[in-house]
């Protein structure tokens, strides 16, 4: 596999899909640059672009979950910490990435039941 | 001082950013990276860590009995204030 080639494949589809979701590439380019070499190293090894801070298992249902972008997935987690976990994607309105805390979903799920009600994942 | 140790992944940015935190405190940790062990040894992780609740999202640090799940290195800060003040 071409790597590099690979990788502005991604880049190209994952804009268009990301977009009307509200979100965008980080601005950090050097992560975005890491995050879909690693992306496409697991492709190559397992079939599918997996998010590369995220762990797969046996399970097949859970590993579809994790498949970037997995922003529909745990939307509400993602759009409360304003970027994805592994950090490829921020809202459109983040211009420093860096001020952006990875928020665990367990913490998320307590703020939010604080607030009334829960996500399902 | 708090023993520290965590899950991490070969593949993943804030696992290594969260390593040289460490290293740069002059912490001693010990970590596991997940994704270059053997499937039973995966599976044994995965119990683990949902046993604490969450998904399977990295690094998964836990300083003493705290569980810190992400980068978050005003958390680490925090938790290691309190473990050099017991210390004392």
């Amino acid at each position: 596999m071409n790597v590099a080639a690979r990788k502005r494949s991604l880049r190209y589809f994952f804009a268009k899909v990301v977009a009307p979701l509200g979100y965008k590439f980080t601005p950090d380019n050097d992560l975005a640059d890491y995050l879909l070499e690693q992306e496409s190293h697991l492709e190559e090894a397992h079939g599918s672009p997996f998010c590369p801070c995220q762990g797969l298992t046996q399970n097949h249902e859970d590993n579809m979950k994790i498949v970037c972008p997995c922003i529909p997935y745990h939307r509400e987690h993602f759009d409360y910490m304003k970027r994805c976990w592994c950090g490829l994607f921020v809202h459109k309105d983040v211009t420093d990435p860096d001020s952006l805390p990875q928020i665990s979903y367990e913490d998320f799920r307590k703020a939010k039941d604080a607030r009334g009600s829960g996500e399902g994942r | 001082m708090k023993k520290v140790s965590m899950y991490t992944l070969s593949t993943c940015p804030w696992c290594r950013k969260t390593k040289q935190y460490f290293t740069d405190h002059n912490i001693p940790f010990q970590y596991v990276d997940y994704d270059l062990q053997s499937v039973q040894e995966q599976e044994k992780i995965e119990q683990e860590m949902k046993k604490r609740g969450g998904a399977l999202s990295f690094p998964w640090v836990l300083i003493g009995d705290d569980l810190v799940v992400g980068w978050n290195p005003a958390k680490y800060d925090e938790l290691l204030a309190v473990s050099k003040a017991s210390a004392r």
